[in-house]
């Protein structure tokens, strides 16, 4: 469980500032597209949301594990769980990036 | 009986007592465990909600890069009483699975859980205490609390 609690505890900060950064300006103006694509293309911010992406990818998906095996125990079912839990996780990160590469490299007006 | 019987059957019998034979209805049940089995499965509950919605909004912001309408098209659809009230229930979870989740490491490290007592009539557990439930609560208020701020951010729009 300690790779559960370290990337809860660390995600909580990184959510925290990604959850600040909607407040500093009026919520609707901040989630306006050439706002949001400026917060991307700062390298520090494109970090953090990488950051954000990992930790709870990793985080939540083994949450999910446990639930899982919680439920049921046998040697097919831990191995089927585990497997389809590093895939989904795997997906979704590079999905995640996907978005943060292009997002970054786009030319705002 | 021969000694080969008899590991047989215990054998057999380990094989047949799976502890967790209530499997998911005894997961969700809330009645007779108190508030802690509370706790337990809303963390669960929480934490499937929050993953869900995580991956929404992987999926969500990937629009972005589809261009500024494929964007607005997107942001029309949450922008709704529907798409508010959404947001405000994935601030309460994610409040609540917050605080529950530090008192939960807490309470796995030692922390809170009192002295070790003889087990008298009523057999009330010393780790069942006030400091647990009270963290429960706290848990609790601090989600209304954050949804209360996110419903007044969302409906006024600042």
């Amino acid at each position: 469980m300690k790779i559960h609690y370290i990337t809860g505890v660390c995600a909580l900060f990184v959510v925290a500032i990604h959850i600040l950064m909607r407040l500093i300006m009026p919520f609707n103006m901040s989630l306006e597209f050439e706002n949001v694509i400026l917060n991307y293309k700062n390298i520090f911010y494109a970090l953090l949301l990488e950051s954000i992406l990992v930790l709870i990818a990793i985080h939540g998906f083994n949450g999910l594990r446990v639930i899982l095996l919680e439920i049921r125990q046998t040697l097919i079912w831990e191995r089927a769980v585990n497997i389809l839990v590093i895939i989904a996780m795997i997906g979704i990160i590079a999905y995640g990036t996907r978005t943060i590469i292009i997002a970054n490299g786009f030319s705002v007006g | 009986m021969t000694s080969t019987t008899s590991a047989k059957r215990i054998d057999e019998n380990n094989k047949n007592d799976r502890t967790n034979r209530a499997g998911i209805k005894g997961w969700l049940n809330p009645i007779i465990y108190g508030w802690e089995r509370v706790s337990y499965w809303f963390q669960r509950l929480t934490g499937i909600f929050l993953l869900v919605y995580f991956i929404g909004h992987v999926y969500e912001t990937s629009s972005l890069v589809s261009g500024p309408d494929a964007w607005a098209a997107m942001l029309e659809m949450t922008q709704t009483v529907g798409g508010h009230l959404f947001l405000i229930l994935v601030i309460g979870a994610s409040t609540f699975h917050t605080i529950n989740g530090i008192r939960l490491i807490f309470t796995q490290s030692g922390q809170g859980l009192g002295k070790p007592g003889r087990p008298d009539y009523p057999y009330d557990p010393t780790s069942v205490n006030n400091k647990q439930r009270s963290g429960l609560w706290i848990a609790f208020i601090l989600a209304a609390v954050a949804m209360l701020y996110g419903a007044n951010v969302l409906f006024s729009g600042e």
